[in-house]
């Protein structure tokens, strides 16, 4: 059981390097919604005894996060009519140097955290840490707001990640809303990104300082 | 049992002046009269021998359970809040009339009952949380009367520079109250002398008592917002805002211990308050600038007082120590009136000629003879001379400090030093007097700002007469009085010793020196009504065609003592000296500088400023810097738990 859960976190943590190393926008959204679904499936296979709620929990996530997500994604992508490159502002190599030693410094530290005997052998957490360490990555090094989003969904799925140590402790209900909240915050986002295309004639989040305070 | 509901009615006739008051005026005078009445007999009930009076109310505000006292000390301060609050409103009627100033003298009827009432809530609050609302309350209060004609020259930064003054000093109180909560666990206060832990709370509390008391060197606020603020509400600022940091020092020093060094900070640092505040008095062009400093020479007086009792208390209980208290406790009450009465003269003679610049007044004295005399009255008491009120107080308080002096302990290197610098302080003091009352009231007009001069309405002058009464009282009959300032005094650490009999002999001292007083006055005055002795023009002086442009003009009157202290003062000036047969043009300017504020404050304040635009620069309105500060911060805060833990 343990073991195909960490195949999972490790593919995910493989991921995050796929999505620091993808230079074009398409390639990152699919990553962000391929991370997406193999996290979504976890809580199938956390679970020893089959239960409705959290297949029907599982399989929302998947949706949501691997096709709803990314369609909304490409939608905004389309609509705003964006140059597919990403200019990094750090490059694809040291973004890839700085998500791997993030991601070994993910799996020292799991010594350090204090963690029920259950969870011992998982590698819930360096996941977790890693895919929130990756997300910032992508926040900061790249400026194009998409790929920003792309970032966030990324962090969001370390946050989820870390959220299944409390699968028992946490209503599902929560978990819904929290996907819920994102879904919509990737719709306006989309709405926004085109508002800002209209008005600016750029994505680049460095030309929009002007608005600060 | 009769003090609660006096203090109820009091606290509800002021509350209700602050909603009528900017409607019905006459109400409002009748209304905050009250208000005082009931102040004022509370405090007499108290001070006349009544039980100390202490009330918790069944309910809760802001999540305490309010608890209310008021004993010797706090009634000391809660009359004169009561006498300078209702003499205040009613000299404010003609000095800050409806008709001269109908958009600010409803706002400020209101302020002014909120400030009383604040202020009484002060005295009254036995609860840290409460005390801090009242003080809040007062400050703000304060404010909003400081900037009542915002419109005034000088009037807005006077305030915004109070305002930050007492907000840093609020900071320190709450400073203060939250550790003396913390440390025993309440809000609620009272004597906790026994718990040693609260000692070093004393350095927060001088801090921030002494911004509002205006010691020197926290006195930066005070000569500008006194200035700056009309005159009943400089006259309240001067006679009973000042004494809450005053009655925050004496209440908290009583209640809590202190460290063995405070005594010894208090003295000196009122000696040098005393001696610097009125090293600026004497040098200041205007008058109620000279004013406002003669108020930080005299709560350094009330400080050395203070720390001499601490140093009394220190060994035990000294008879000299209680004196000390007794005469800084009544000198509470002779600078509060007397100062007061010095604001409302200042006030008179700005409502009569538009300036308060004394290089431009001048033979006021004939035009305005009342408060000329009133003036006059307050001056000598405020200068410390027989028979008034000051001298009363000052001579209680140097017997403190001989006392402590001849009691071979080491206090006496405390007491020396001080009881000479005091001594310095009041000859300055006096000069200081001599140069604003002939200044303003003798001579010959300066500029032509007397020529239309006009005596007072009786409004103004009535509340000048009332307090000058009351200050002659103190001075005449010190022995009647002493009781009740041995019950304030008692209120502190203990009971005081019996009355000295120097105090008795002083008073009867005083009645004879008033006696004789006013006999030669009263020969004088029949002497120039006969025709004795011939009126001139002033300043004649032998010359075919006087001018006033000939007197002494007010800096070249106090030219000498502020050459010596020039090393403090810093005078600037620049002159164009006459030149030639014929000179046509010749020019003297002289400016004394806030030499704290300008060389210590305002660089200071411009640093943290510098600083701040330096902070300023992280905000740059580029998001992924923005991200990158919360990584780091996630960071740092993970570090920090894991060093947390690892030990």
């Amino acid at each position: 059981m343990s073991s195909g859960l960490n195949l999972l976190i490790g593919i995910s943590m493989g991921l995050n390097l796929l999505a620091l190393g993808s230079s074009r926008l398409p390639s990152l959204i699919r990553v962000a919604a391929a991370q997406g679904v193999v996290l979504g499936l976890m809580p199938l296979l956390m679970e020893h005894h089959f239960s409705w709620l959290v297949a029907l929990t599982a399989v929302t996530t998947a949706v949501v996060k691997g096709v709803v997500i990314p369609t909304l994604l490409r939608h905004a992508m389309r609509a705003a009519n964006i140059d597919r490159d990403l200019d990094p502002l750090i490059g694809f190599i040291p973004s890839l140097l700085l998500g791997a030693a993030g991601t070994i410094a993910a799996v020292a530290l799991v010594r350090v955290v204090p963690l029920l005997p259950e969870h011992r052998g998982l590698l819930l957490v360096p996941g977790s840490v890693a895919a929130i360490l990756t997300g910032f990555i992508l926040l900061i090094a790249r400026s194009k707001a998409i790929s920003q989003v792309c970032g966030y969904l990324i962090l969001d799925n370390g946050v989820y990640l870390f959220g299944l140590l409390l699968i028992h402790a946490m209503p599902l209900l929560v978990e819904a809303g929290i996907l819920l909240d994102l879904t919509v915050a990737v719709f306006v986002i989309g709405i926004i990104v085109d508002r800002i295309q209209r008005a600016f004639d750029s994505l680049d989040t460095r030309k929009l300082t002007a608005l600060h305070e | 049992m009769t003090d609660g509901p006096i203090l109820f009615v009091a606290a509800a006739a002021l509350l209700l002046g602050c909603l009528l008051g900017p409607r019905f005026p006459r109400l409002w005078i009748a209304l905050t009269l009250a208000g005082a009445a009931a102040f004022i007999a509370a405090s007499a009930h108290i001070l006349g021998g009544g039980e100390p009076w202490e009330w918790r109310g069944g309910f809760s505000v802001g999540g305490e359970q309010l608890h209310l006292r008021l004993d010797g000390l706090s009634a000391l301060f809660l009359a004169l809040l009561g006498v300078v609050g209702g003499a205040g409103a009613v000299y404010s009627r003609s000095y800050w009339s409806d008709a001269q100033y109908p958009r600010s003298a409803p706002r400020g009827r209101a302020l002014w009952s909120a400030l009383v009432v604040s202020m009484g809530g002060v005295l009254l609050a036995s609860n840290g949380l409460h005390f801090l609302l009242a003080w809040e309350a007062f400050v703000l209060a304060a404010y909003f009367l400081i900037i009542l004609d915002p419109d005034s020259a000088g009037a807005r930064p006077a305030g915004w520079l109070y305002l930050a003054a007492s907000h840093a000093g609020t900071l320190c109180l709450f400073g203060f109250f939250c550790g003396i909560a913390s440390r025993t666990g309440s809000w609620d206060l009272g004597p906790m002398r026994d718990n040693a832990g609260l000692a070093p709370l004393f350095w927060l509390g001088l801090v921030g008592f002494g911004l509002k008391a205006g010691l020197f060197p926290l006195h930066v606020w005070l000569p500008s917002g006194h200035a700056s603020a009309p005159s009943h509400v400089s006259a309240i600022l001067s006679g009973v805002m000042i004494n809450m940091g005053v009655y925050g020092l004496v209440r908290f020093t009583g209640w809590l211990p202190v460290p063995h060094e405070a005594g010894w900070v208090l003295i000196f640092g009122g000696a040098v308050s005393a001696l610097a505040g009125m090293a600026f008095a004497v040098s200041q062009t205007d008058l109620k600038r000279l004013l406002a400093y003669c108020t930080v020479e005299n709560v350094g007086i009330i400080g050395v007082g203070l720390g001499a009792a601490l140093l009394g208390s220190e060994q035990g209980g000294t008879s000299w120590g209680g004196l000390a208290l007794a005469g800084a406790l009544l000198h509470v009450w002779s600078h509060g009136l007397s100062k007061a009465l010095l604001f409302f003269g200042a006030g008179s003679v700005v409502h009569a000629t538009g300036t308060r610049d004394m290089s431009r007044l001048g033979g006021l004295w004939k035009r305005m003879p009342k408060t000329a005399a009133l003036f006059a009255f307050g001056s000598v008491a405020i200068s410390g001379l027989p028979p008034l009120g000051g001298f009363v107080s000052e001579w209680m308080i140097y017997l403190g400090l001989l006392g402590a002096a001849s009691s071979r302990s080491p206090a006496a290197w405390a007491a020396i030093p001080a009881a000479i610098l005091l001594g310095i302080s009041g000859a300055l003091a006096l000069a200081a007097f001599v140069k604003a009352c002939s200044a303003v009231f003798l001579g010959a007009s300066r500029g032509g700002t007397s020529d239309h001069a006009h005596e007072s309405p009786d409004l103004m002058i009535g509340p000048m007469a009332a307090l000058a009464a009351l200050g002659a009282v103190i001075g005449l009959a010190p022995a009647p009085l002493w009781p009740s300032i041995a019950r304030a005094a008692g209120a502190w650490r203990g009971p005081v010793g019996p009355m000295p009999w120097a105090v008795l002999a002083l008073g009867l001292c005083n009645l004879v020196l008033a006696g004789l007083a006013l006999v030669a006055a009263a020969l004088l005055g029949r002497r120039v009504r006969d025709g004795g002795l011939k009126r001139a023009p002033t300043w004649s002086c032998g010359y075919a065609e006087p001018t006033a442009r000939m007197q002494y003009t007010v800096g070249s009157f106090s030219g000498i003592i502020s050459g010596w202290f020039s090393w403090a003062l810093r005078p600037q000036g620049w002159s164009q000296r006459p030149r030639g047969l014929f000179p046509a043009r010749a020019h003297r300017f002289e400016r004394i500088p806030e030499t704290v504020l300008e060389d210590a404050v305002a660089p200071a304040a411009l640093g943290v400023l510098q600083l701040s635009t330096l902070v300023r620069r992280l905000q740059h309105g580029r998001l992924r810097f923005y991200i990158l500060y919360i990584v780091a911060g996630l960071a740092g805060l993970g570090i920090l738990t894991a060093m947390e833990a690892r030990p």
